[in-house]
């Protein structure tokens, strides 16, 4: 009789414990409590307008630690909600098949805004954003969607693509420059495509390699990548694209070469590879997600797509770090504020053309 | 063409690495099969002990804890890591040999708790940089280089300058099919794993030489987990196996549930992922998905019965009942 019970017991105990961990690192929806409780005790205060709005993320795969994308988006989202003093709650997705129900469940809470992260993203957020027109939905790197309660957080990534190639180009001393590519989503292929042209406008020599793995979270992948452009000569490595771009920086920083990160300044979320870094190119995920959310609450967030370019700022290189000198010697520093110049002022193209 | 075939044995060295996982997942699934017991759990049992033996590695070895194993750091994360894996090849064990649970779901069970909780682990203990108290990474394990074997042309680059798991690898694939093919060990596991009953009335404890053959089995996806972290990359970062741990089991049928023939397969899908990835470098218009498909593709070829014949041990995802 006991022995029964405890035969069908102890599986459904290991169960339950393995679920309730998915929803511990995935922090299926609960309310962020990495904040202090300062979310909570704000959303009492004053600010009528915006007290009972409740404001909802859903992450890709890679999570809140992702120093990446998801990460600064949701402390983008999080900055505005604490300013605000409205709620806010993330839920991460384990699976490119969680993203519908992701959203539905947030909707269904009455999060009656969502912030949605990465082109993979897109389609559900679209078929979502049909469903509930009342809704509204920010997507951060989608450009594709034309609906009126949808807008599109997009990047200028072949303009900061092209500085980052123009500084390489200038760098390399082996004339070859490349690229560790995650998917090859049009975020990513802008990156490439900047790189590669701005490397060729600095330096008419150079050759340009690229690798695409189709994961974002794949560094051995990325690094057996960036390896083998080494081998073909490479000395100057652009990661792109979350773990997998990671695999290609310390590919570079193995062989003592060069490596640029990418999306924010990589110098202070990818330590271990630190003194190799000439520079990141950086996208402000978190200045556009919390201006998305600020627009929101005061009735100013329009549909269509809203693009984060050099001249307002949205994207940039980051600082030089511990390369500071080197760049200044060789002056690629000049090289790379000339490429900013001529993009500015119409006179460069970065060369990239949407598809269709 | 000739440039392709000057840069083989380039490729064939980096195949070798790339294989490590794949076929020490290989072997995790040899002894679990040839016991009778399917583990579709490799991939979480390879994540988790990634993660533990990197946060080992990033508190003990660095020494932030201050401990006297500090020396020993690299060593020690990789000693908790295979612990990690034997723990939850026990799981395994236990489920699916003393509760009876289906062993495709058991598996699937260690995957998701291997997705939660090391995305939890990895949030509360090494997110956020020194920033957030984390200490840095103390690096990987270095390469050790064979003197006078490792100048022979071509072999020697491919098979005596790697790093410790990599060799460990090596050495395990012979140990593998001595134990499980020339040992009375051996042939009493596969009689567990083809006759469960025959092999009971001969006196052979089924229950366990099942428990420990998975319990081996688990360790040995713990050693191909830490290779991941503690040889490859030196840092833990979310879903880093990539689905390696089913490219394994793959290697496994396509090796006919053999030692040397999961590791020709995993040197097979080694090279597929090195010519990829060499073809990408030389601006070839192949999309890379397409050339990543082919571990499964000869998987399916081999169950389809074109290449040989696939048999699997007979009682393999069979519980036995008394």
């Amino acid at each position: 009789m006991l022995k029964k019970n405890v035969r069908s017991i102890v599986p459904a105990i290991v169960l339950a414990l393995a679920l309730t961990l998915v929803a511990c690192g995935g922090g299926a929806a609960a309310p962020d409590t990495s904040d202090d409780g300062a979310t909570e005790a704000e959303t009492t205060d004053e600010e009528a307008s915006g007290s009972d709005i409740r404001v909802g993320v859903v992450l890709d795969t890679g999570g809140e630690n992702d120093k990446n994308f998801n990460e600064y988006t949701l402390a983008g989202v999080r900055d505005a909600a604490n300013e605000l003093g409205i709620e806010f709650n993330y839920v991460v997705s384990g699976a490119p098949t969680e993203y519908e129900r992701n959203i539905e469940n947030l909707i269904e809470e009455g999060h009656e805004m969502i912030v949605t992260v990465g082109f993979l993203m897109g389609e559900a957020t679209q078929a979502a954003a049909e469903r509930h027109p009342d809704v509204s939905f920010a997507i951060v790197d989608v450009d594709f969607i034309d609906l009126p309660n949808v807008t599109g957080l997009v990047f200028a990534e072949d303009e900061v693509g092209f500085l980052a190639g123009a500084l390489a180009g200038c760098m390399t001393e082996t004339n070859t420059v490349s690229t560790v590519s995650g998917v090859d989503v049009p975020a990513v292929v802008k990156f490439v495509t900047g790189y590669q042209n701005g490397a060729l406008w600095a330096n008419p020599d150079v050759e340009t390699l690229n690798v695409y793995i189709p994961s974002f979270t794949d560094p051995t992948a990325g690094k057996q990548a960036g390896e083998e452009q080494i081998a073909n000569g490479s000395d100057v490595i652009f990661g792109v694209g979350g773990g997998t771009g990671n695999g290609g920086l310390l590919a570079a920083h193995e062989a003592g070469l060069m490596a640029i990160g990418v999306d924010v300044d990589q110098y202070f979320t990818y330590e271990e590879v630190q003194s190799s870094l000439l520079t990141s190119a950086a996208k402000n995920m978190d200045v556009a997600a919390a201006q998305a959310v600020r627009d929101y609450v005061n009735g100013e967030l329009e549909p269509g797509n809203r693009l984060s370019n050099l001249e307002n700022g949205g994207v940039g290189l980051a600082p030089f770090h511990e390369w500071e000198d080197r760049i200044q010697e060789r002056g690629c520093d000049v090289v790379a504020e000339e490429a900013r110049e001529g993009l500015l002022s119409g006179e460069l193209t970065t060369g990239y053309e949407p598809e269709g | 063409m000739i440039e392709f075939i000057l840069e083989v044995p380039r490729l064939l060295a980096v195949a070798v690495v790339v294989a490590t996982p794949l076929a020490l997942g290989a072997y995790s699934g040899l002894f679990c099969e040839r016991a009778g017991v399917v583990n579709i759990g490799i991939e979480g049992m390879m994540l988790s002990s990634a993660l533990t033996g990197q946060l080992v590695a990033q508190y003990v070895a660095t020494g932030w804890i201050g401990t006297p194993l500090e020396p020993y750091g690299l060593p020690f994360a990789a000693l908790v890591g295979i612990l990690t894996g034997a723990a939850l090849g026990a799981l395994h064990a236990v489920l699916t040999i003393r509760f009876k649970v289906d062993q495709i779901i058991s598996g699937t069970a260690i995957n998701i708790l291997a997705v939660g909780g090391t995305g939890a682990l990895y949030t509360l203990y090494l997110a956020g940089g020194t920033a957030a108290g984390v200490p840095i990474s103390p690096g990987v394990f270095e390469a050790i280089r064979i003197p006078f074997l490792a100048d022979i042309p071509i072999l020697g680059p491919i098979f005596f300058d790697n790093k410790p798991i990599t060799y460990a690898m090596l050495i395990i694939t012979v140990l593998a099919h001595f134990v499980i093919f020339h040992t009375p060990w051996g042939l009493r596991t596969r009689a567990v794993g083809e006759k469960p009953e025959a092999a009971d009335s001969l006196g052979i404890n089924v229950y366990t030489m099942r428990y420990i053959n998975v319990i081996i089995g688990g360790a040995l996806a713990g050693l191909a987990g830490i290779w991941f972290t503690l040889e490859d990359i030196g840092t833990f970062n979310v879903l880093m196996t990539g689905g390696r741990g089913f490219i394994s089991l793959a290697a496994l049928i396509f090796g006919k549930w053999t030692a040397f023939g999961g590791f020709g397969a995993s040197l097979i899908f080694g090279f597929a992922q090195a010519v990829q990835i060499y073809l990408q470098n030389q601006g070839s218009p192949i999309p890379p998905q397409f050339l990543n498909m082919v571990p499964y593709v000869l998987t399916m070829l081999v169950l389809a019965g074109l290449i040989g014949r696939a048999v699997p041990p007979a009682a393999d995802g069979v519980p036995y009942e008394k």
